[in-house]
């Protein structure tokens, strides 16, 4: 890592330089009495300044520890998106080099770019669902999450929410209308079921589907207007080619302003360092994608992109579902099965009213 | 230094591999219990083929998969699959008195018991080797043992002509009353599929029953044609929350 460490040693030296000539380049204007002092002053600001850049660079360039000069390297990088290839390419290579020696064994850090003509989408049947959250854990086997037993360590990005169905049945015909409701917002007329999405997330049952019950699987949608990437104040979140929307983690500074733009409660932060034992580690990432995050940065859902991209293979909850119910395809390729849904089956978007427009759809037949 | 270290290591992997050669094999379901299965071993050192629920022991994450699969075969009427795209675990496998069945009894002879039209008939010796057959959860009373398999061929299904179908097939079955499933099947809606995600990727697919048992397939008041299963962990709880009992509190008005 020797050769990295100077390019960005170089610059940081050369600033004083400039500060400093400044500070001559005003001395002819400087004639009064007065002037010494504050030539003085700013000589020595300059000086300090000097010297503790330069007390930095010799920290740097005396330490023998890769580990920290990778993570110095690291902490200078620019943004994803900004970078060059070559930057990337570099940023990668840091990262390969810190998860191989953390976790020890062969970590890949994928980089590979949208492909043209392809716009990601996701299908979900809720009649077929069955609560059995099988999604959830192949999602956390997949995708590198925290996995810890103390309160916030624990993420898990898909959330499986349980609802009673709707149903006009005769028990219910004589209890009138709801009271207290001014807007009938969900369920009927007898059951205001959602008025805020009140349900379970929580079941546990011996076995499941239970009677009457429907389960709505709730991430990321991938909206195509994401409030999450308006919100961000240091643009590290953003929407890809292909229709993902995506984090940087080196770059996110950790506010949580996204979490409170996004209306699917879809983003988890990781409020404790990550617990992610070696064994249960996947050493194939991808940098947009599932790397393994540090303390202080935001994650969400992201479609498997060290699989969907690298492998072309499905994301792990769509392989995982045993009743079929999850479904990804091109958006772009009226042939792909969430097309053909698009085009046969009855489809809704989840709070459609807020104009987010997901490109994961629910549907029914 | 280095050397006791690789010395170490090496043992360390020698105790392993007894350790793990002893053990029992870790047999995980793929999509239901009772049907397809897998035994967990690794394809290559640190990659398993499957990783398992521990809870469960359902299937939860495919490191080959098509793993086991031969290609689908032959699909009459069913529009342009491509070629070698599209694979199948064979279930024959799975059945354990297949093999038995055509030899060990009829052999291709018709049996005298028989009944010579449609209308269904007790099967004695049938029942006598299989208890549930008198209590077929399927059609609701509309259909008997030999609308789907074979009179004569007992370890085929039979189609509308008469033909046998092979166990490996049972969408060919299936699709004879079922036809608009049939087409979602073909079309990748009503069905399980794993592997590649364009439409021209290789991919594995899920047949019927695979996921259905089509013995008990009404299921009681649910009739989803899914069994049920066991769930999975709940999420975690909140900092500071002892139980999750405020989510059964009847909804409140806003």
């Amino acid at each position: 890592m020797a050769p990295e460490k100077t390019p960005q040693a170089d610059p940081a030296q050369e600033q004083p330089t400039e500060c400093t000539a400044q500070a001559t380049s005003a001395e002819p204007l400087a004639a009064d009495e007065t002037t010494p002092s504050r030539r003085d002053f700013l000589k020595s600001g300059g000086m300090l300044s000097l010297m503790s850049l330069m007390g930095a660079g010799a920290l740097m360039s005396t330490s023998d520890d890769a580990q920290a000069a990778i993570e110095w390297a690291e902490h200078f990088q620019g943004n994803y998106r900004l970078m060059t290839p070559q930057e990337k390419a570099e940023a990668r290579a840091r990262l390969e080099k810190r998860y191989s020696a953390e976790y020890g064994k062969k970590v890949t850090v994928d980089g590979t770019e949208a492909q043209p003509n392809v716009l990601m989408g996701y299908a979900l049947n809720v009649r077929k669902c069955i609560g059995c959250r099988r999604c959830v854990k192949a999602c956390v086997a997949e995708n590198n999450q925290s996995r810890g037993s103390q309160p916030g360590e624990r993420l898990e990005w898909i959330q499986v929410l349980k609802m009673e169905r709707g149903e006009f049945s005769k028990e219910k015909m004589d209890h009138g209308y709801p009271e207290g409701l001014g807007i009938q917002v969900g369920g009927n007329a007898y059951t205001p079921a959602g008025a805020v999405l009140e349900g379970e997330y929580h079941y546990e049952p011996a076995a499941v589907p239970e009677k009457d019950a429907t389960y709505m699987p709730i991430a990321c949608m991938q909206c195509e207007k994401p409030p999450c990437v308006k919100i961000c104040p240091v643009r590290t979140t953003y929407r890809e080619p292909d229709g993902v929307v995506v984090i940087d983690y080196n770059w996110c500074i950790g506010c949580r302003m996204c979490m409170a733009a996004c209306p699917y409660w879809a983003r988890r932060f990781n409020l404790t360092n990550p617990v992610l034992p070696k064994e249960e580690m996947n050493p194939m990432t991808h940098y947009l994608g599932n790397r393994p995050r540090m303390r202080g940065v935001v994650e969400k859902c992201h479609w498997c992109l060290q699989r969907t991209r690298t492998q072309g293979r499905y994301p792990a909850c769509v392989e995982v579902c045993p009743v079929g119910a999850r479904k990804f395809g091109n958006l772009l390729d009226p042939q792909s099965e969430v097309s053909l849904i698009l085009a046969r089956k009855n489809v809704f978007r989840l709070k459609a009213e807020l104009n987010t427009f997901p490109k994961f759809f629910y549907f029914y037949d | 230094m280095k050397k006791l270290v690789s010395k170490i290591l090496f043992l360390a992997f020698c105790c392993g591999a007894v350790s793990s050669a002893f053990a029992a094999d870790t047999i995980c379901f793929e999509s239901r219990k009772g049907a397809s299965e897998v035994t967990k071993h690794d394809i290559q050192p640190g990659l398993p083929n499957v990783k398992c629920s521990p809870k469960t022991g359902a299937v939860l994450w495919w490191g080959d998969p098509f793993e086991g699969t031969v290609p689908l075969g032959d699909m009459p009427l069913m529009g342009n699959i491509l070629p070698g795209k599209a694979v199948v675990k064979p279930r024959s496998e799975k059945l354990a008195i297949l093999p038995m069945c055509v030899t060990a009894c009829h052999n291709g002879v018709t049996p005298p018991t028989l009944p010579k039209n449609k209308k269904p008939t007790p099967l004695p010796t049938m029942e006598g080797l299989l208890p549930d057959a008198k209590n077929l959860q399927h059609g609701r009373g509309g259909i008997w043992c030999l609308d789907c398999h074979h009179a004569t061929q007992r370890n085929k299904l039979v189609d509308n002509y008469g033909d046998p179908i092979s166990f490996d097939q049972p969408q060919l079955l299936c699709g004879k009353c079922h036809g608009d499933k049939l087409r979602d099947w073909r079309d990748g809606i009503h069905t399980k599929r794993i592997g590649e995600w364009a439409t021209t990727g290789k991919k594995r697919w899920f047949v019927c029953t695979e996921c259905h048992n089509p013995h008990n397939v009404q299921d009681g008041a649910r009739n989803r044609g899914f069994p049920q299963i066991a769930p999975e962990s709940p999420p975690q709880l909140p900092k500071g929350m002892k139980d999750a009992k405020h989510e059964h509190l009847p909804p409140v008005s806003h």
